[in-house]
């Protein structure tokens, strides 16, 4: 049952990737609909470790928190 | 098992590290942001909170017999050990500068052995052990004063008083709100502060301010509440919303799924934007949250909308939620007239007729809240019969009402 | 230094007079003493905004440090030709010390990191809790945080879908009401759930509050989705001689919480015999002796709140567990609602932390975005939630009454036979 940690990134990332056409941030429960024979905590793990890693980032909404792939979409940084 | 946490609170003693000046270069000698994870502590937590225990607390954790409010803002603590504190009670306007801080610790330092404490409503809580510290703490406290004449520590917020207000933060640093908070709270609390001071009223009154619906300050428990509301939909920069926002994220935004996607055209160049459906908005801000293209706030708009009745504390009546008893009043910078006006009217109301130990809830609802808009001389409108979920709840059901001014024989 | 600009605020400083402490005079004096540039621009955005009465803020998606995924809330100038010096804006969250007690040695060596890396404000506290640094520029966030960290030994606390930080009442530490030793359960939690805390892992925010007895000075009932209320299951405890001292007006009533107004002399059965909700006391006038029906007891408190020298709550004392509290966003406020009635609270809190697995597993898996345990409960069913999800045995104290609609979703299996059923016997019995 339990997926190969490095093997979960990878479909993150292909997620991810995937989605950024449109819809450059998604929500946890994004990835673990999309994912779903994988379990919520190990999605949330892998999803922050690839944050740790430098190919996810963070954005926040006000009251909750998205991930989006660095330097796509809508800037987490605004200027002007 | 007690016992093993109070042992673990003698053995805490106070960091080291506190003692060690503050260095303000060590941090960039650490951080490299090319190597951000160097150097990098992560999870570590709050620091234990029994190092910050004054001593006679430590000693007396969990022995602690009886407690007796010996004039307002001051209280005094007997432990079974026959050790005695008295802890005194300011208030502050929650947004402070760290000199105000300084002071706190001035203060702290010189009557207290440095150690000091903030309640969960914005007031600070200073520790003496002996009546004659704790007279000269008193005069001292009420010695600081603002240039402008305001007191830096108004002693008070005990017993049947009207405690500080805790609140959001307006104008001063939120993009949501529809009023300010500070200037909201400084406003009423000058008109309210022989209340504070004082153990005058029926009981305790808890007033809380949250500067929109979104409610940071949980208000929706409190005996008197005041709400910053907005009644206008949020704007569309049709022009400009496809640079700055991401349509899919800001219709994901709405929780009421009133915004969808849309394609307008200006000087015959096609923009994609957004449509909101009016009618469902109910002005939560979430989309300009989102999406900066989408301005929410509105001068003529919001305003103010005042709920009464809600407590916290299981004491003789459940917990219960405050009703919204006015759903529009003025924005009014900078001293909130009629707000203020408004909700001394109900205090004073609520006071001259509760009974001893009702809060203004159990009172509203021993006499019927059609009596409550009579006495307050609130007008009662539409706005206060709920049609949201769960508003059945609400309907009158039974015959057991009072015939007020509001009935008019048909 | 550059060159200081000021500006006029003539609305504003209106909030310099009256009695209550005056932000706007604090802000100035700090202000003029530390020539910060930041200030001046925040009382000059203030003062705009007392005059078009509208916010000049927006927000920002910037979250946290490297890492963390909360704990920092962007904001931005709308006016940053104006106001240069807070065009960016942001706040820190900072996990405070259980209970908010501190030592000077602490809080001057944050107000001179503070002065050195933001604007020398504060919000003490924030409304979950946090020791909330208000206003610094982005270059500026890894900084504080390696100072927190390395010269403080603190930590960010919770924002956005995280485990917000969790905070308590002051407890046993001064508090003879406290039925739980509220900053070490506090403490505990927090740091189990540093990982929670610290990086987005729920569809919306969670919150831990604990108060010690059922005067729940920490609101934990009303805003957090665990609230953990000290309580007890024994008897009241009586000193039968500080009572004939309250009756005989030798102590004043409720800690002399109404000493400025004349209530008239305390009259027991008044004030405490006919005010008890269960009425389950009796005050002995001849025997000069109160009577507590124990058994029939709500834990009000309001008698131990009257007479605080003569009744303490009992010796075995818990917690009642609630969960599902919430403010009006979206589906309406929410109270919490009991779940254990009574829970033993000893470290490390082993029966909590297996309920709350329980129902953060379920609310990972099932919850939608924005949506809080309080609302997962109601859209599941409290039943279910009850007996499905956490695995706990249905009783009358979970609800206040029973349903009065007979709509009950039976369960294939709870009906004798199933319900596959052979329509020819049936047709046996009763001809088409």
């Amino acid at each position: 049952m339990a997926m190969d940690k490095e093997e979960l990134k990878r479909k993150i990332m292909e997620f991810m990737e995937k989605k950024s056409g449109a819809k450059s941030k998604v929500y946890l429960k994004d990835m673990q609909r999309a994912i779903p024979d994988a379990s919520p905590r190990d999605i949330k793990k892998a999803a922050n470790e690839l944050v740790q890693e430098g190919k996810l980032e963070y954005f926040s909404t006000g009251s909750t928190v998205m991930y989006g792939i660095p330097g796509k979409g809508q800037p987490v940084e605004q200027k002007g | 098992m007690a016992d093993k946490i109070y042992e673990e609170i003698q053995n805490t003693q106070l960091d080291e590290i506190y003692s060690k000046p503050y260095d303000p270069e060590l941090a960039e000698k650490l951080f490299n942001p090319q190597k951000p994870m160097e150097n990098r502590i992560t999870d570590i937590g709050p620091p234990h909170y029994a190092q910050f225990f004054p001593p006679e607390i430590k000693k007396n954790y969990g022995k602690w017999k009886s407690h007796e409010i010996v004039q307002p803002g001051v209280i005094k603590y007997t432990s079974e050990t026959g050790d005695v504190v008295y802890a005194v009670r300011v208030g502050t306007p929650r947004l402070i500068t760290s000199d105000y801080i300084r002071e706190v610790c001035d203060i702290a330092d010189k009557y207290c052995g440095g150690y000091v404490r903030w309640t969960t409503r914005n007031n600070i809580e200073f520790h003496v052990t002996d009546e004659e510290k704790l007279r000269a703490l008193l005069d001292d406290l009420k010695s600081r004063k603002h240039p402008g004449g305001s007191y830096k520590f108004p002693v008070g917020g005990t017993g049947a008083s009207v405690t500080n207000i805790v609140h959001t933060q307006g104008w001063i640093h939120c993009h949501t709100p529809a009023i300010d908070a500070s200037g909201v709270v400084k406003s009423v609390m000058d008109e309210l502060f022989e209340y504070f001071g004082s153990h005058k009223l029926p009981a305790q009154v808890r007033v809380a301010l949250a500067c929109c619906l979104n409610m940071c300050g949980a208000v929706h428990c409190s005996d008197i509440a005041i709400l910053g509301i907005h009644r206008k939909p949020p704007l569309i920069e049709d022009d400009r919303l496809q640079y700055v926002c991401e349509i899919p994220l800001v219709v994901a935004a709405c929780p009421l799924g009133a915004i969808k996607p849309a394609t307008v055209e200006i000087n015959g160049e096609k923009k994609k934007t957004v449509r909101v459906n009016k009618e469902r908005c109910m002005f939560c801000g979430n989309c300009y949250t989102m999406c900066p293209a989408m301005p929410l706030a509105d001068h003529e708009g919001d305003g103010i909308a005042i709920l009464v009745g809600g407590k916290i504390s299981n004491r003789i009546s459940p917990p219960k939620f405050s009703k919204l008893v006015i759903p529009y009043l003025p924005n009014e910078p900078p001293r909130w007239p009629t707000v203020v006006k408004t909700v001394k009217k109900i205090l004073e109301t609520y006071a001259q007729h509760a009974r001893k130990y009702e809060r203004l809830g159990e009172w509203a609802e021993r006499i019927g809240w059609e009596k409550f808009f009579e006495l307050c001389e609130i007008p009662f409108t539409d706005k206060s019969i709920d049609d949201y979920r769960l508003a059945y709840d609400t309907y009158r059901t039974s015959l057991h009402f009072k015939f007020t001014s509001h009935v008019e024989p048909m | 230094m550059a060159d200081i600009k000021k500006h006029d605020t003539p609305t504003v400083d209106e909030l310099k007079s009256g009695p209550w402490p005056s932000f706007v005079d604090d802000i100035y004096s700090y202000a003029e003493k530390h020539q910060k540039q930041s200030c001046f621009d925040l009382m000059g955005q203030l003062e705009l905004s007392y005059k078009h009465k509208e916010t000049h803020w927006k927000h920002g998606g910037i979250v946290g440090v490297f890492g963390y995924g909360g704990g920092v809330i962007g904001r931005y100038s709308d006016q940053q030709e104006k106001f240069p010096a807070i065009w960016a804006f942001h706040t820190i969250r900072v996990n405070q010390p259980a209970s908010k007690w501190y030592h000077t040695s602490l809080l001057r060596k944050l107000c001179e990191m503070w002065d050195h890396r933001g604007s020398g404000l504060f919000n003490f506290h924030g409304s979950t809790g946090d020791a909330v640094l208000l206003g610094t520029v982005t270059e500026q966030l890894e900084p504080v945080f390696f100072d927190l960290t390395h010269q403080f030994n603190m930590d960010l606390g919770g924002s956005g879908s995280n485990l917000r930080t969790p905070s308590c009442c002051v407890g046993k530490a001064r508090c003879e009401w406290s039925c739980l030793d509220t900053q070490a359960i506090c403490y505990d939690l927090t740091m189990t759930y540093q990982d929670e805390l610290h990086r987005p892992a729920f569809p919306y925010k969670f919150k831990f509050k604990i108060s010690g007895c059922p005067n729940d000075c920490v609101a934990a009932i009303a805003r957090a989705d665990c609230s953990i209320i000290g309580t007890w299951i024994d008897d009241i405890q009586i000193d039968q001689e500080a009572v004939r001292a309250y009756v005989g007006g030798e102590l004043k009533p409720n800690a002399g919480a109404h000493s400025d107004r004349d209530w008239g002399p305390f009259d027991i059965q008044k004030e405490v015999i006919d005010l008890c909700p269960t009425q389950c006391m009796y005050w002995d006038e001849k025997e000069k002796k109160l009577y507590i029906n124990n058994k029939e007891c709500n834990r009000c408190m309001h008698c131990i709140n009257v007479m605080p020298e003569a009744l303490r709550p009992g010796k075995e004392t818990g917690a009642t567990i609630l969960m599902g509290a919430k403010a009006p966003i979206l589906e309406g406020a929410q109270l919490s609602t009991v779940i254990v009635p009574f829970m033993r609270m000893e470290p490390p809190y082993d029966t909590l932390k297996e309920l709350i697995d329980k129902v953060w597993d379920f609310w990972m898996e099932n919850g939608k975005n924005r949506e809080r345990v309080g609302e997962i409960m109601q859209r599941v069913g409290l039943n279910r939630f009850i007996t499905d999800i956490l695995g706990l045995k249905p009783i009358p104290q979970h609800v206040r009454e029973p349903r009065s609609n007979p709509y009950v979703f039976w369960k294939e299996e709870e009906v004798p036979g199933g319900w596959e059923r052979d329509l020819a016997e049936f047709r046996k019995r009763h001809p088409a």
